[in-house]
C-alpha cells in the first residue's frame, strides 16, 4: 500500500516538474531596450562589363567557345550608413544576394538602442557610379523600377520600452519611411 | 594515473541511473519501470501526438494561428485537454530520448556495431527538436515570435538563401498564411520522415521492441492526460512584431538553447551548435575501448557446430547466419548448415555460447566449455555443501552486491551475463554438491545484452535449447531479477532461497570429478 502511494506520489512529482518546466518564466529581451530595425529590397544598377580576349587565351579554348569579346555582369552594391544621435553606427558595404550575387540587395539590420526619443540619420548610397563606361545600355523601365541612387533618411524617432521600429523602402513613393507598430497594421 | 573522462563520466552516470533504476523498480516493478523503455516510450508517446495531432489539425487556422489556438485553449474540456496532452506528451518525449541515450551512454552500448543505431538515434533527436520548434512557432505567441526569429538569424547565415530569412519577422507586412502553411507541412512531414530513421535505428538488431507494455502505454498516457487536465498548458501573449519579446512562458524542452544562442554572435552560436552535434556524432568513436581491451566476437568451431539454428534464433543482434556446411568438414552425418558469425554485427555478447548444447559457439574465453572449466575449477577450489547456495550473478548487474552481502555458505561467481550461462553450469555446480543455484540475471528489460534474461529462463524451465537436463532438480534451481543497486531484492532472494534448501531432503553431492566433467574431457581426449 505504501509502495502504492509512493509511486503515485513519484509520478505527481514528475508530471508537476514536466508542467513547470513546460511554461518557465523567461524574458527573451530585458527592460529598458527598444529596437531600430532597417530591412528593405534595393534592385541596383547593372553594369555589363567586356573585354577582348587575347590570341593566348584564346588559343586555350575550345574551337567551339571562342568568342573574341566576353562580357562580365555585375550588380553595383551600395553603402548603407546609420548614424544614431549624430553618432556613426553603421558602415557597410551591401551586396546583391544569392551566390553569384545577381540578386536583389537585401538590407536586414538591427540597432539596438535605449528607449526614448533619437535622431536617426540614415544614408544609402550606390556605389561605382561612373566607373561603368561599358555598362549595357539600361532599358527605361528597368531603370524606373530600380532603386535611386541615393537615399537618405533623416528623422527624430521615439520609442517606447521595448518598442520596435522598423525602416523600410517604400518602392510607390521611392523613399525610406519608418514604420510603428500600429501603422504597420500589427 | 590519469582517469579517462570518458570512462568517468560513464560510471557517474551508470551509479546514479542504478540508483534511480532501484527506486523505479521498488515502486513500479521492473516490468513497468519507465526508465528501462525509455526507447519504447519515445514510440509510444509519438502515436499518443500522432493522434492529439490529427484532432488539433481540425481546428488550426493558417489565417489566425494564435486566435484558432486560444479558442481551443479557451475550451473547458476537451480542446484544452487535448493540447495539454499534445505539448505534454512531447515534452515527456524529450526525457525519454535523453534518458535512453544516457543509459545507452552509461552501458557502453554506442560503439562498434552499436554506432549506426547511436548516429541515428542523435539525428532523430535533432528531428525531433526541429518537429517540436516547428509545432511551437505554429501557436505564434512571444514564445513562437523568439524561436522564428533566433531560427531565422542562424538560417541567414547559411549561403543557400538569397534573402534573409529574418526579413519576414518584421512586421512590415502581415505574417503570411504561406508560412504557417509551410510550418505546418514540415511539422506533419517531418514526422513521417522520422519513420525512415527509426528503420535504420533498430535495424542492427533481432526483434527490436518498439512499444512498452501495455500497462506502461496505458498508464503514462493517462497519466499525461491527467497532467493536463489538472494543470492546464497556457498560452503566452500574442507574437508582436513591434515588441521586443517580454517575460513569457518558454518549453525547456524545446526551447533550452535560445538563452544560449542569442547570448552568442552568430558565427559562434553555430560553432556551439556544430561543435556539439559533432560531439554526440561521434560518441562511438570516443567511447569505443582501445583495441586491446575490445572484446571478440564470437566464433564457431564448425566441428561442433550441429546445425541446430539455436544460436541463429537467439542471437539478439542478429549476427549469426547458417550457411552451407565447407568441404573441409563436411562427413557423413555432420549437418547441412553450419552457423557462420559476422564479426561486423557481433557485439560479443556471448548469448550463443549459452544457446549451444554441444559448446561450438561464443566468443573467445567465454564458451560453454570455457565456462565448465572455470566452473569446474571453481568448485575444486571450495568446499560446497548440501545446505550451500552458488549465486551466479550478472558481473552488470547484481555481482558486486552478491559478493558484498556473501556469508558463509553463499559462494558467488559471476558471469558476463547471465544470459551467456551455459545450463550445464547449474548442473555442474549441483552435482559438486551445492545444495543450490541461484541466479541473479538483470531484469529483463536492462540487459546489456537484451535477451539474455528471456533466453535463460526458457532454458532452465522451458526447454529452450541449450535447455537444463531434466535429471536436474528445479527445485534447487532460482532465477531472480535484480538490477545493480537493489540489494536488498538479492539478500532477501538469497536468504529465502536457503531457506528453502534447507527445508528440501539433502542430496549427496559429488566432491570429486563429476559426470559431466568426465564427459566433456572424454570428448576433448576423443578430439
Amino acid at each position: 500500500m505504501t509502495r502504492r502511494v509512493l509511486g503515485i506520489l513519484l509520478l505527481a512529482v514528475a508530471g508537476v516538474s514536466l508542467a513547470i518546466l513546460s511554461e518557465a518564466p523567461y524574458a527573451a529581451t530585458p527592460p529598458n531596450r527598444a529596437l531600430i530595425r532597417l530591412s528593405w529590397r534595393a534592385y541596383s544598377e547593372q553594369v555589363q562589363a567586356c573585354r577582348r580576349l587575347t590570341p593566348e587565351e584564346l588559343e586555350r579554348l575550345p574551337i567551339h567557345m571562342r568568342q573574341e569579346e566576353v562580357c562580365e555582369r555585375t550588380i553595383l552594391p551600395y553603402r548603407l550608413l546609420v548614424s544614431i544621435d549624430g553618432t556613426a553606427v553603421t558602415n557597410i558595404l551591401v551586396r546583391s544576394g544569392g551566390a553569384r550575387e545577381d540578386r536583389p540587395l537585401y538590407v536586414f539590420h538591427e540597432l539596438p538602442v535605449a528607449p526614448g526619443p533619437h535622431r536617426l540619420t540614415i544614408r544609402f548610397e550606390r556605389e561605382g557610379e561612373g566607373e561603368t563606361r561599358d555598362a549595357a545600355e539600361p532599358i527605361p523601365e528597368r531603370e524606373a523600377r530600380e532603386t535611386p541612387p541615393r537615399l537618405a533618411l533623416d528623422e527624430v524617432v521615439v520609442l517606447g520600452d521595448r518598442a520596435v521600429i522598423v525602416v523600410t523602402y517604400d518602392e510607390e513613393q521611392r523613399r525610406l519611411h519608418v514604420l510603428a507598430g500600429r501603422e504597420a497594421g500589427s | 594515473m590519469a582517469q579517462d573522462p570518458a570512462a568517468t563520466l560513464k560510471r557517474l552516470l551508470w551509479r546514479t541511473l542504478a540508483r534511480a533504476d532501484a527506486v523505479c523498480n521498488r515502486l513500479y516493478g521492473w516490468r513497468y519501470n519507465p526508465l528501462y523503455h525509455s526507447g519504447a516510450l519515445v514510440v509510444a508517446l509519438f502515436l499518443v501526438l500522432l493522434v492529439t495531432g490529427i484532432y488539433l489539425l481540425f481546428f488550426y487556422r493558417l489565417g489566425a494561428p494564435y486566435d484558432s489556438v486560444a479558442h481551443l485553449t479557451a475550451q473547458p474540456s476537451l480542446g484544452r485537454w487535448i493540447r495539454g496532452l499534445h505539448r505534454y506528451a512531447s515534452d515527456a518525449a524529450v526525457i525519454a530520448v535523453a534518458l535512453h541515450a544516457l543509459r545507452l551512454f552509461a552501458q557502453g552500448r554506442s560503439w562498434g556495431p552499436r554506432a549506426l543505431a547511436w548516429v541515428t538515434g542523435v539525428l532523430l533527436f535533432g528531428a525531433v527538436l526541429v518537429c517540436g520548434w516547428t509545432g511551437f512557432v505554429m501557436v505564434w505567441d512571444v514564445q513562437a515570435q523568439v524561436l522564428a526569429q533566433e531560427g531565422a538569424r542562424l538560417l541567414d547565415v547559411v549561403p543557400i538563401f538569397s534573402e534573409p530569412i529574418s526579413r519576414a519577422f518584421v512586421g512590415e507586412r502581415p505574417m503570411p498564411g504561406a508560412f504557417f502553411f509551410l510550418n505546418l507541412f514540415a511539422h506533419i512531414a517531418l514526422p513521417i520522415g522520422l519513420g525512415l530513421i527509426v528503420w535504420l535505428h533498430v535495424s542492427r538488431v533481432a526483434r527490436p521492441k518498439l512499444l512498452p507494455p501495455r500497462g506502461l502505454l496505458w498508464g503514462s498516457s493517462i497519466a499525461l492526460l491527467a497532467l493536463s487536465i489538472v494543470w492546464p498548458v497556457t498560452m503566452g501573449p500574442p507574437a508582436d512584431l513591434f515588441r521586443l519579446p517580454g517575460p513569457a512562458p518558454y518549453d525547456v524542452f524545446y526551447a533550452f538553447w535560445l538563452p544560449l544562442t542569442r547570448a552568442l554572435p552568430v558565427g559562434a552560436a553555430w560553432a556551439a551548435i556544430v561543435a556539439v552535434t559533432l560531439l554526440l556524432l561521434l560518441v562511438p568513436l570516443w567511447t569505443r575501448p582501445r583495441a586491446a581491451h575490445r572484446p571478440l566476437p564470437s566464433v564457431v568451431d564448425e566441428q561442433l557446430c550441429s546445425g541446430c539454428e539455436q544460436c541463429f534464433l537467439d542471437c539478439p543482434y542478429d549476427a549469426i547466419t547458417m550457411t552451407p556446411r565447407p568441404a573441409a568438414t563436411a562427413a557423413a552425418g555432420r549437418s547441412a548448415l553450419v552457423a557462420r558469425v559476422d564479426p561486423a554485427l557481433c557485439v560479443s555478447c556471448g548469448i550463443c555460447a549459452g544457446s549451444c548444447a554441444p559448446m561450438g559457439v561464443g566468443p573467445p574465453g567465454r564458451t560453454g566449455r570455457d565456462q565448465l572449466g572455470a566452473a569446474r575449477a571453481f568448485a575444486a577450489a571450495r568446499t560446497l555443501a548440501s545446505s550451500d547456495v552458488v549465486v551466479i550473478a550478472c558481473d552488470r548487474g547484481a555481482a558486486a552486491l552478491a559478493h558484498a552481502g556473501a556469508s558463509s555458505g553463499v559462494h558467488v561467481w559471476p558471469v558476463s551475463c547471465a544470459g551467456n550461462l551455459h545450463t550445464s553450469v547449474i548442473e555442474l555446480f549441483l552435482r559438486a554438491g551445492t545444495g543450490g543455484v541461484l541466479v541473479a540475471s538483470c531484469p529483463p528489460r536492462d540487459c546489456w545484452n537484451r535477451e539474455g534474461p528471456q533466453w535463460l529462463e526458457q532454458r532452465v524451465y522451458h526447454d529452450r535449447e541449450a535447455e537444463l537436463q531434466e535429471r536436474v532438480d528445479r527445485r534447487r534451481v532460482r532465477i531472480v531479477a535484480a538490477a545493480a543497486a537493489e540489494a536488498e531484492v538479492l539478500l532477501t532472494a538469497i536468504a529465502r532461497f536457503r531457506q528453502d534448501i534447507a527445508a528440501l531432503a539433502a542430496v549427496p553431492g559429488e566432491r570429486d570429478v563429476t559426470d559431466l566433467i568426465r564427459l566433456c574431457e572424454a570428448e576433448e581426449a576423443m578430439r
